[in-house]
């Protein structure tokens, strides 16, 4: 547990250089930039007064994360009346279009890819995202709250989901 | 294998997380199947895109500014505030005559190397996203070099000039934060390395060599003299490292 207060020092150092990475994901949850400067800043306020929670040695960036999707859900989506977008359970893995999806790989630019992202649900946004960053299974599966195992659906589904989201705007 | 089991695992073995049993069984599935080779494909340009394309939105240095503000130095211990009493005096006293250093060490510098380091690899983004990211196009240092002759206000040292491992692609001229960057362009296997050189006057530098990773992509970052060095790359951060020692002049 992260008590001292060097710890904090410390810990806060290095909390701090997450803060692209933070911003980065408010801005795809959120979908706009004041309310992920509010998120952002709400999640390092939290994770201030739960720094006692945290343990040494574990992943700070997953823990952060964590942290600011909880807040996400417990604040912001609600404070907005969000409601939950598509549902991946709908989403075919094994879709057959993957010709016209790597047409389509190949000449998409940058809003786009921005777009088709954020036309996704919340969870698989997040596990591209988080996979993005380079967070193990193991993490992503702390952060989004489910098992190691559901991870690897979940993004398998995300990323087929996207491809084939980028397959029809082709078109 | 069958087409299902080899999709399921596709990404893991592009990523070469699987054991190598299972490894051969998937290329050896690819290589007898056009439908999975398509979809291995996909795979693979999706995560070249979301890797190069995909918009990144970092937060401004105003925020940071914000965050590094509202997270103290230190906070106090779950402890009793007796017992802490006299060394939180002295500490108090300690702090209050270091703060001006301390905030300059911990929250502005680390706040303007963060802006370095986010610099360094939107730039490196732009560089791969560029229709033309070298102008000046040779493996040869000695006609990069002097082609930067005139379009910089300084001449950028480096004596490295590419080969077998890390070839030189060429060079060009970038901007970085405030002022104009040789960008010199090296590439390894099929992954590209930026190397931009700047004044390194006005930017907070590292002590020594920074080793450091952003959105997925490692960077080492240096001063030697009066002249600042950033490497980025997706490689693997052991190879920049060789490379950085070779811009360097260190000995193998």
């Amino acid at each position: 547990m992260a008590d001292s207060a060097r710890d904090v020092g410390t810990v806060g150092r290095e909390a701090l250089a997450y803060a692209d990475t933070l911003h980065n994901l408010a801005h795809y949850l959120t979908g706009n930039e004041p309310d992920a400067q509010d998120l952002v800043q709400e999640t390092y306020a939290r994770a201030l007064r739960a720094l006692h929670q945290f343990t040494p040695g574990t992943n700070l960036k997953a823990w952060l994360c964590r942290i600011l999707r909880n807040t996400f859900f417990s604040e912001y989506r609600r404070r907005r009346g969000s409601p939950v977008v598509g549902g991946l359970d709908t989403i075919d893995p094994v879709h057959d279009a993957a010709d016209r999806e790597l047409d389509a790989l190949r000449k998409v630019v940058a809003q786009e890819l921005e777009a088709a992202l954020m036309s996704l649900a919340e969870d698989a946004r997040t596990v591209i995202l988080l996979d993005l960053e380079g967070l193990t299974e193991v993490e992503v599966a702390e952060v989004m709250g489910c098992a190691v195992g559901t991870v690897k659906s979940r993004l398998s589904r995300a990323r087929a989901a996207l491809r084939r989201r980028l397959g029809e705007d082709a078109h | 294998m069958n087409c299902v089991d080899v999709r399921d695992v596709v990404l893991a073995h592009q990523r070469g997380a699987l054991a190598l049993g299972e490894d051969a069984a998937v290329r050896e599935h690819l290589a007898g199947c056009a439908a999975c080779t398509r979809v291995e494909q996909a795979e693979r340009a999706l995560s070249e895109v979301l890797e190069q394309r995909l918009p990144q939105h970092p937060a401004s240095v105003g925020l940071k500014r914000q965050l590094a503000a509202q997270w103290p130095a230190t906070v106090t211990p779950r402890q009793s505030w007796r017992r802490l009493a006299a060394p939180a005096l002295v500490a108090a006293a300690v702090v209050l005559a270091v703060t001006p250093l301390l905030h300059q060490r911990f929250v502005v510098a680390p706040a303007q190397r963060d802006a370095l380091v986010t610099e360094a690899v939107n730039d490196h983004v732009r560089v791969l996203l560029s229709e033309r990211p070298i102008d000046a196009e040779s493996s040869d240092i000695h006609q990069v070099k002097p082609w930067f002759g005139g379009r910089l206000d300084f001449a950028p040292a480096v004596a490295f000039g590419g080969d077998a491992e890390f070839p030189l692609r060429g060079g060009s001229v970038g901007y970085f934060l405030d002022r104009k960057a040789a960008v010199f362009l090296y590439s390894r296997r099929r992954h590209a390395i930026s190397l931009f050189v700047v004044r390194a006057e006005g930017l907070q530098w590292p002590a020594g060599r920074l080793e450091t990773s952003s959105r997925g992509y490692t960077l080492i970052v240096w001063r030697a003299g009066e002249l600042g060095y950033v490497l980025v790359s997706d490689v693997e951060s052991g190879e920049l490292k060789t490379l950085a020692a070779k811009v360097m002049g260190e000995p193998a």
